[in-house]
């Protein structure tokens, strides 16, 4: 018997997610303190300008209001803005986490595909029309594909870990990306582009990448849990033998996550090349663990079989919180990758000792109803 | 008074009890063989005794003193050793390093190598065998390595030994090199438990016979004052009633599959036969005779056979699952865990498995006419759960079976080939089994069924095609079925 104000968790896992998120979220406010923003005002051109106030001696002075530290808008719309890269990142890398399998070149993707699109876009300079960035686009999100093909195919045409081989790969798309830019950053993109991405602006922020990332979470969503191919993904995770033997075309469908996995990567990297209005290869250094760990935390298994795109995004959200809440509680920045690390490992640990509750909830069960089933049929006949 | 026993032991898996309040002594310097069906729970009170599994309710004394062996090294510590059918060694050492691997003679962290070899050696001669202990275990064959178990149990002054189904994947001459050991361990004063149903081994080699039936306790007894159909008896309980499958007295209809000289490097060779509608056709044959192997190259899962395969007159082309299962190939393969669900999936995800295709429109599972027909399935198959939306690791083998059973039957085959289809399952289940695969031939599909079980062989199909070592060594027509001429064949 369930009562009514216990949530179900086993129809809706991500909940868990959320009330943490809710939790860090008063928590943060709550000792995050108030801090002194300067007021702004919308004149009548549109323009956003510092609001001025006469103080005590009658002298104009610049105003400033009070907000919370953390519960404001321009630090939520921070959070969203960075979570997005993460969070695109991790719906990818869900997907192939959840085929038990892993891809830790995402963060070098990521570079390469910047770091081409640039290219291509600064060749054409400031001014140039709306064509030039269609095709950065294109071809950052092209490379992006086939460097997630690459790894997709020779993971299961040698059929060896996807963890060598990406391993490998992390290291080979970098240093192409390094050869082909000699280490430069490269930037001077179309305007129009640029303006397009960070449109929406808050003081100086975007809204397009959380845009975004609410899209792919959704596509993610589908794909996942309406499409076919979604479901033998699961499959593959949960038993690769059955579902060879159930005629799922694993190969095919393993190919496809890698595909995935890197697209997302190629969607993230459109977004900072817009937003940041540079690229260069030493870009998204050691995102994958951050991508891998917003996963993980978001509640896929690395043996395979679970996860979701919700949860990958919530998870992406929570890690970003901290990494937003270390700072505003005021620990030095410098403890941020061992708060992360601790988080992690405590994400997975609860995991785990839900899942174990719920296997002896489970166990309980059956026990009880094949008690019943005995009882009720009739005795063995002793034999005489 | 006893050396060793087991008081009301219980012991609940999920979706089972699978001893329920058994007590069974144990003599010293005796062979004491546990019999039953599978399932019947035989394995698991071995696997109680030697720690690999802490039973729910019950005791176990050992020379009259209460013990609770929680992990097998507990169980080492009190002399009680098993000796498994499947590997527990590390291949990659030699024999000497794998007898001594807790305790490797060392000197300030350098091993001893010639005490270590030396050691190894003595243990393998004091239960006489001749092998030499640099031999890595990988090297051994299944016989050899049971042998190296034997001297583990020994190295530890085992005086209680546990064979868990130690022939079954014995040659006859290692089979006889394994009873001339357990005949000079008895003589030691070694107590030993043999799970096995191989009811031939049970009255060469036991002195004590103990039933186990669905996890009760049916009967212990001296070997002298039991004979073969007492035991049978013992170990099916009620008769199983089957009753004459309606698909003989249909004509078999179209040739559905004919097999011509199909071989597989090291698996099977030369093998031929064919299946027609309307017809369940049994496949006779030990462990490692070929059968599954044949099975699989059949639905298209052994991509190096040469030979022909045609279904519905129509030449396979082999080595794809695909391109089979267009063709309406059908396969319930050997072990439901492994092979044939996705044990964390829940019911109607399995059943629908092979199937997504037909349940789905433009790439989208149409989710409400997938759970309508999985239902329509779940009904007639009397597969009992608390939903479809169960998870299969929770359900209980007959269960399981019958959603494995159920995610060939949601398309209609032509061929489908089962593969022990009752392995595992309470009786119940079974009969319901064995009705639904007649009924399913009835309605015209061809069905090869692979099973170890002679009675079901027997009564189930119309024709018994043997198999030894690879070959096809024969087939019976349903006139001239008997224990005696399949076993001739097979064996």
């Amino acid at each position: 018997m369930s009562s009514p104000l216990r949530l179900n968790f086993s129809k809706f896992p991500e909940g868990g997610l959320l009330i943490v998120i809710l939790v860090l979220g008063i928590l943060l406010s709550v000792f995050g303190g108030e801090v002194q923003r300067p007021k702004m005002i919308q004149g009548a051109d549109g323009q956003w300008t510092r609001a001025m106030e006469k103080d005590a001696s009658g002298q104009e002075v610049p105003a400033f209001v009070k907000v919370n530290n953390f519960f404001n808008a321009e630090t939520l719309t921070q959070i969203a803005k960075d979570t997005s890269f993460f969070a695109i990142m991790a719906v990818g890398v869900t997907c192939v986490i959840i085929t038990a399998g892993i891809d830790l070149s995402i963060g070098s993707v990521y570079a390469l595909a910047a770091v081409c699109g640039a290219m291509f876009m600064s060749q054409f300079g400031a001014d140039a029309g709306p064509w030039a960035a269609v095709g950065g686009v294109l071809v950052t999100v092209a490379v992006s594909f086939i460097c997630g093909a690459l790894n997709g195919v020779m993971i299961v045409a040698f059929n060896l870990h996807p963890f060598i081989i990406t391993l490998g790969t992390m290291a080979i798309y970098r240093g192409i990306a390094f050869v082909l830019t000699n280490g430069q950053s490269i930037g001077g993109f179309p305007q129009g582009f640029r303006d397009f991405v960070r449109q929406g602006v808050i003081g100086d922020l975007s809204l397009v990448p959380l845009i975004v990332m609410i899209l792919v979470c959704i596509v993610g969503a589908i794909f996942l849990s309406r499409m076919v191919v979604g479901r033998q993904v699961y499959a593959i995770g949960g038993n690769e033998v059955a579902s060879r033997y159930s005629g799922i075309r694993v190969a095919r469908v393993k190919l496809l996550v890698y595909v995935i996995g890197g697209v997302t990567a190629g969607i993230a990297a459109v977004l900072a090349l817009g937003y940041y209005g540079a690229a260069s290869s030493g870009d998204g250094q050691g995102y994958e663990l951050t991508v891998i760990a917003g996963a993980v935390v978001g509640g896929a298994s690395l043996f395979g079989g679970k996860g979701s795109a919700l949860g990958a995004v919530l998870g992406a959200i929570i890690l970003q919180m901290i990494a937003t809440g270390i700072v505003i509680i005021g620990i030095p920045q410098s403890y941020s990758q061992i708060v992360t690390g601790v988080v992690v490992i405590t994400a997975v640990l609860l995991d785990q000792f839900n899942r174990w509750i719920s296997d002896r909830r489970l166990l309980a069960q059956t026990a009880h109803a094949k008690k019943e089933a005995v009882e009720t049929t009739n005795p063995p006949v002793p034999v005489k | 008074m006893p050396f060793l026993t087991v008081e009301h032991i219980t012991k609940f898996f999920p979706g089972v009890r699978a001893l329920d309040d058994v007590s069974v002594q144990f003599e010293k310097g005796s062979v004491h063989a546990l019999m039953g069906e599978n399932g019947a729970g035989k394995s698991t009170l071995g696997k109680i005794i030697g720690g690999i599994y802490t039973p729910d309710q019950g005791t176990i004394s050992i020379d009259g003193r209460e013990v609770r062996p929680t992990d097998p090294l507990t169980a080492q510590k009190l002399g009680v050793a098993i000796v498994h059918q499947e590997l527990v060694f590390c291949p990659n050492l030699s024999i000497a390093e794998n007898l001594q691997l807790g305790t490797m003679p060392a000197n300030r962290g350098f091993v001893e190598r010639r005490q270590l070899r030396e050691r190894a050696q003595s243990l393998m001669s004091e239960i006489g065998v001749d092998i030499d202990v640099n031999t890595l275990i990988a090297e051994l064959t299944t016989g050899q390595e049971q042998m190296v178990q034997i001297a583990a149990a020994v190295g530890i002054n085992a005086n209680i030994i546990i064979f868990d189904e130690p022939t079954s994947s014995l040659s006859v001459n290692e089979t006889k090199h394994l009873f001339d050991l357990i005949g000079r361990l008895k003589a030691r004063g070694t107590t030993m438990i043999y799970v096995s149903h191989r009811m031939e081994e049970i009255f060469q080699i036991a002195d004590t016979v103990t039933v186990l039936r669905d996890g009760r306790h049916v009967a212990t007894e001296a070997i002298a004052e039991t004979n073969r159909e007492r035991l049978i008896r013992q170990m099916v309980g009620r008769d199983v009633l089957i009753q004459r499958p309606k698909h003989l007295d249909l004509k078999p209809g179209e040739e559905v599959l004919r097999v011509e000289n199909l071989s597989s490097m090291g698996q099977f060779e030369n093998v031929s036969f064919s299946v027609c509608r309307n017809e369940i056709v049994g496949m006779a044959g030990l462990v490692g005779a070929g059968r599954t192997a044949v099975a699989k190259a059949v639905f298209g899962l052994d991509k190096r056979e040469t030979g022909n395969v045609y279904i519905k007159g129509k030449r396979l082309i082999l080595g794809n699952v695909n391109r089979s299962m267009r063709e309406r190939v059908g396969y319930l393969p050997e072990d439901r865990k492994k092979e044939g669900l996705v044990l964390m999936m829940n019911i109607s995800d399995n059943v629908s498995l092979p199937h997504l295709g037909t349940f789905s429109r433009f790439g989208f599972v149409d989710e409400r006419r997938e759970l309508a027909e999985v239902e329509k399935l779940t009904k007639r198959l009397r597969v009992k759960a608390p939903s479809l939306e169960s998870v299969t690791a929770g359900l209980s083998g007959g269960n399981q079976q019958k959603v494995a059973i159920a995610k060939w039957l949601a398309r209609t085959c032509d061929l489908l080939i089962v593969d022990e289809p009752t392995r595992g399952v309470d009786v119940g289940a079974k009969a319901e089994i064995y009705q639904l695969l007649d009924e399913v031939a009835c309605q015209g599909v061809a069905i090869l069924m692979i099973s170890s079980e002679l009675p079901e062989l027997l009564s189930l199909s119309r024709r018994i095609i043997a198999m030894r070592e690879g070959f096809v060594t024969g087939e019976l027509p349903y006139e001239q079925f008997s224990q005696e001429s399949v076993l001739n064949l097979m064996a």
